[in-house]
């Protein structure tokens, strides 16, 4: 009843607010065009032929479009191998962030200590803290254990996230206490509550944080263009970047932007697929905090 | 005693347990390297250095990248760079999400998320199709350009034109992200306000005037922060695109921080740089949300 209630009456208020639904529909689709045309510039430059991309003035549709460039590209540098590195640092990366946020988290919402209002401010200081302040102790450290251009060295930096633990502990905060407290009673272990009582209750948030920290992950390229330098070690975003420099010629750009199209499809489809939960996790850190 | 027990917790080892990971890698990979970042500026040596070959030269570091024209220069682009960001963004994120919050119509959902989409891809990505998109002869925008009779421009090569060309490249990708965030403070405007004033017959101009850019306040205040706070920490697209130039025209402070430190190797200039930085940052939030309070 009170979601039919509402939706009638956002409906309504609508209609006498903002002006002329014409008016809307032009707006919305102007700026629909604009965002989607660097987009479609891509997918279009990725298959054309090295002839349509030299032409002047540029060619928006290629006569002949050709995805022999989604195989170039895999000829050319070692993508395959990029693609596998970006995958294995991304996915440890999320899942050491989720475990020790959705555990510190659970701390600083259930448990009551001196000092804990401080400590979480202090974590919450560190999410405003630029990477690149930390950028040459963190490199000087990294190879001092010899762990330059390896996997850890790519991954290790990343797990000390902030923005999880204020994440978690927010959602956590809104978790009843009689649900933890009935559990104590029954003698669970502070163990057994966070993953058998708790987790199980997180998973819009759970999910929040792992697209973020997924694509914060795979899309991150000043860490890996610091410690990187042999191509096997190459993540993707950075082998996207070498492959750029590599190919100044204009009419190899296909083959760059077919690169690109592969580099960023990930992020797309996560975001597509669950951008309802990336914007809860915005809108529950960005403006409660 | 009953206040102590509440102060101290009831599971102390539990407590300890789960908070020493997520605290312990902080500390390791953020709290320590700042530290050592403000030591290191201090001192004069090679990145390769061990951390007691450092000379001590105290505020000497400070005192030459100052004497650098080029940081100087590349200070004042960092800031030029984040004020026309502030400038663009914030009106254009108001503007869309009174948009996307009043309409009823279908497409908004399409518009909302191709907002938001450029956020999501790697800004590497975003640089290398702007690359070509501004590209003078074979790309589109200066043929659009052309259909109205504006002749074509050198974008990325022009020493005029090279930054406001990052700077469209930046609003493009993060607009939606702070739409989002306005379209969040939206929704926790009471109804009953806009019910009330439509009722003492104020109109929608008047409305959005009064009711909606005061209590936005909030969230207009964060979206200002977070933009000052990533926009002087561009990176990425310089690095890609033009390495600072034509002519430092688009050098900034963490491009200029980054080749001091990897291709110079000069560790203490580099993190002398990397401290100024992060002292503006500092100083412009706080000053920021001072300022909003006081609203």
């Amino acid at each position: 009843m009170i979601h039919i209630y509402t939706k009638r009456y956002r409906t309504s208020r609508a209609r006498g607010r903002f002006p002329a639904a014409l008016l809307q529909y032009a707006t919305t689709l102007v700026l629909i065009c604009i965002m989607l045309f660097p987009f479609f510039w891509l997918i279009a430059s990725s298959l054309k032929s090295p002839s349509e991309l030299g032409a002047i003035p540029p060619i928006w549709w290629s006569a002949h479009p050709s995805f022999s460039s989604y195989i170039t590209v895999f000829e050319v540098i070692p993508f395959a191998r990029a693609l596998l590195n970006s995958v294995i640092v991304t996915v440890c990366s999320t899942i050491g962030i989720l475990v020790t946020s959705i555990m510190a988290g659970y701390v600083f919402a259930k448990h009551h200590f001196r000092g804990k209002n401080l400590l979480f401010i202090g974590v919450l200081a560190t999410m405003m803290v630029p990477q690149f302040i930390m950028l040459i102790p963190l490199y000087r450290m990294m190879n001092a254990f010899n762990l330059t251009n390896s996997y850890p060295g790519l991954i290790l930096p990343n797990l000390a996230n902030g923005f999880g633990i204020f994440l978690m502990r927010q959602f956590i905060s809104g978790i009843p206490d009689d649900l933890i407290e009935a559990a104590q009673l029954d003698g669970a272990s502070q163990w057994t509550i966070l993953w058998r009582v708790v987790a199980p209750l997180l998973r819009p948030a759970a999910a929040a944080l792992v697209l973020f920290a997924f694509v914060f992950q795979w899309n991150n390229f000043l860490w890996p263009l610091s410690i990187v330098y042999t191509q096997d070690m190459s993540t993707v975003v950075l082998s996207l970047n070498s492959l750029r420099t590599y190919t100044s010629s204009i009419t190899f750009t296909n083959i760059v932007m077919a690169g690109t199209a592969i580099g960023i499809l990930p992020s797309v489809i996560l975001t597509l697929a669950v951008q309802k939960y990336f914007i809860e996790g915005i809108s529950m850190t960005g403006i409660k905090g | 005693m009953q206040i102590q027990a509440r102060k101290t917790s009831a599971h102390p080892i539990a407590t300890a347990g789960f908070l020493t990971p997520g605290l312990g890698l902080l500390a390791l990979f953020v709290v320590v390297p700042i530290l050592l970042t403000a030591w290191i500026s201090l001192h004069s040596g090679s990145m390769a250095m061990s951390y007691s070959q450092l000379q001590w030269v105290g505020l000497h570091n400070y005192t030459i990248i100052f004497q650098q024209s080029t940081f100087r220069t590349a200070l004042i682009n960092v800031f030029l760079y984040s004020a026309a960001n502030i400038v663009i963004i914030l009106p254009l994120a108001v503007l869309l999400g009174m948009f996307l919050q009043q309409t009823s119509i279908r497409a908004k959902n399409v518009l909302r998320t191709v907002l938001f989409l450029p956020y999501m891809i790697p800004t590497v990505a975003v640089a290398i199709v702007w690359g070509y998109l501004y590209e003078p002869q074979y790309g589109p925008i200066n043929q659009i350009l052309g259909w109205v009779h504006i002749p074509a421009q050198d974008w990325l090569g022009s020493i005029n034109e090279a930054m406001i060309s990052l700077v469209i490249l930046n609003v493009w990708q993060t607009l939606g992200y702070y739409v989002v965030i306005v379209v969040a403070g939206l929704t926790e405007i009471p109804q009953e306000y806009y019910e009330a004033a439509s009722i003492d017959g104020a109109s929608w101009f008047q409305q959005q005037l009064y009711i909606t850019l005061p209590l936005l306040n909030r969230s207009l205040a964060f979206v200002f922060v977070i933009l000052t706070i990533n926009t002087l920490q561009i990176f990425d697209p310089v690095y890609v695109l033009t390495q600072g130039s034509p002519v430092n025209s688009t050098d900034v402070v963490a491009y200029q921080m980054y080749v001091t430190a990897f291709n110079y190797g000069q560790a203490g200039l580099a993190s002398a740089m990397a401290m100024v930085l992060l002292a503006v940052i500092l100083l412009l939030s706080l000053a920021q949300l001072r300022l909003f309070r006081s609203i």
